[in-house]
């Protein structure tokens, strides 16, 4: 409940102080250019990686990139370049209303 | 993106993982610092990344805790290429013995060529050269300078008027002007013998053409001394009068000596500095510190190191300082006197033929102020005052 409730406050502050949501709520900030790179910053570890797929450790939940021939360019604590053929780009949430 | 060039200069190493959860070993990895790039996929165990050689030591301690087995494939940079060089040090230090030795036959004689002169001035000036140690197969560094060999040259060697001395790349071009043989008398026209100056004629010796003056006469600035018109009465003829009319001519001079002078003398010590010269930083290698005189001259030689035909930015310069004492002279009144006139002598020689002769000096006036001598002398000079001039031509009447 506590947690909820510092999410809730973040997100206030927010929207009212006019801030960047990603910084104020550690969302991940995705940048894509076409379909051959994508950047995502404050990810939270690989999760898979294959040349079809790439599994993300978000905050909360997962993030799945599917395409072709997948090379991970540079890869940092929080920021990862991805080069190949991007397809999709999903977001799972795991146990979606759940406990967690 | 990181600079690819930095890491190959820091060297960088592919690395092959294979095993069971490669990706939580990169998360590892990465939350550890080391830094990873290019990760691909290799079927489904198997993941290849390049990373920095100084973390690729690291990475073993990781993979040991999970259970991944590495193998390095591919090694990059500098450092592998420099290990590589020390492998074949033997092909380095080829090259580096190549551009020596080129260096130091660029820098050594290869040859003297001698133009404009006879086989005798030749061999002489070949001879003079050796001794100066100017010799085929000679390193250029230790011979004097183009300016040195030229002067010397022309001093040794009688028989040369001038000689240019050039550095071409390794080979000296001297080239030559010899002294002539004495001139063949020349065809003169015809012409009188004149008087140079205001004199009175003490001695004649008249080759050709007909006397006018005697001895004991005095003559003026341009009296006619020896007419070129020569025969008889109606017959004349002209020649080139030859001779030599000797006169005693009479020249004042003025001269002031101080009692004491100061000046410099080198005292025989003296010291060597040599430095290497590589553009405009000058790095000494023999001779430091200050010298232990205090008055000294420097002379400074630069000897260019040459590369085939180019000059490199490097030379080796050389310093010498020479020891210098003040000293003064001091001369009493009758020593000051005779050098006074001694140099009034040597002026008035200077601006005369080297026949001419100082008969007689009188001293006129002698004073002694502020510390100087100050003489005005009187010579008697006994000089050759004739001088051609030529017959203008008439008209025959």
């Amino acid at each position: 409940m506590a947690k909820k409730w510092g999410q809730r406050v973040r997100n206030w502050m927010a929207q009212k102080m006019d801030l960047p949501q990603d910084v104020m709520m550690d969302l991940p900030r995705i940048t894509m250019i076409g379909q051959i790179h994508i950047y995502i910053e404050n990810h939270r570890g690989l999760i898979t990686f294959t040349d079809k797929e790439l599994r993300l450790l978000l905050k909360q939940g997962q993030l799945q990139i599917r395409g072709k021939s997948f090379v991970i360019k540079t890869i940092l604590p929080e920021e990862i370049l991805l080069e190949g053929k991007i397809d999709q780009v999903i977001y799972i949430n795991e146990n979606p209303g759940g406990t967690k | 993106m990181k600079n690819q060039w930095i890491e190959f200069i820091s060297g960088k190493v592919t690395v092959k993982v294979s095993g069971k959860g490669v990706e939580r070993f990169i998360n590892v990895l990465i939350r550890n610092g080391l830094i990873v790039w290019n990760v691909k996929r290799h079927g489904t165990e198997t993941i290849t990344f390049t990373m920095r050689l100084k973390d690729a030591l690291k990475i073993r301690h990781y993979a040991r805790e999970r259970e991944c087995s590495i193998s390095f494939l591919k090694r990059a940079g500098m450092p592998f290429l420099f290990k590589r060089l020390l492998k074949n040090s033997g092909f380095v230090g080829g090259a580096l013995l190549f551009l020596l030795i080129i260096m130091f036959l660029s820098n050594v004689i290869w040859g003297i060529e001698i133009k404009g002169a006879k086989p005798a001035t030749e061999y002489q000036i070949g001879k003079e050269l050796d001794k100066m140690g100017v010799k085929i197969g000679k390193l250029q560094l230790f011979v004097d300078n183009v300016e040195g060999i030229q002067r010397k040259l022309t001093n040794n060697v009688g028989n040369l008027t001038w000689v240019g001395v050039e550095l071409k790349g390794t080979t000296y071009h001297l080239q030559v002007v010899e002294k002539k043989d004495p001139e063949k008398p020349e065809q003169l026209a015809p012409r009188n013998l004149v008087a140079k100056k205001k004199a009175i004629i003490a001695s004649m010796y008249i080759e050709t053409g007909q006397k006018i003056v005697d001895i004991n006469d005095h003559v003026e600035q341009g009296q006619l001394l020896v007419s070129g018109v020569i025969g008889k009465e109606g017959q004349t003829q002209q020649v080139a009068a030859i001779g030599e009319v000797w006169g005693e001519t009479w020249y004042k001079s003025h001269v002031e000596l101080p009692l004491e002078t100061n000046f410099f003398v080198f005292n025989g010590q003296e010291k060597q500095k040599h430095s290497l010269i590589i553009g405009n930083l000058e790095i000494p290698i023999w001779g430091f510190g200050e010298p232990e005189f205090k008055e000294y001259e420097t002379e400074k030689n630069i000897k260019k190191i040459n590369f085939l035909k180019w000059e490199l930015p490097i030379s080796i310069g050389n310093e010498t300082l020479r020891a210098r004492e003040e000293t003064t002279r001091t001369y009493s009144e009758e020593e000051a006197e005779k050098n006074a006139l001694e140099l009034a002598k040597n002026k008035i020689k200077s601006g005369l033929d080297e026949e001419a002769i100082i008969k007689d000096e009188k001293i006129l006036h002698k004073e002694l102020k502020d510390g100087k001598v100050i003489l005005d002398i009187h010579f008697k000079i006994i000089e050759n005052i004739a001088v051609g001039q030529p017959i203008p031509k008439e008209t025959p009447e």
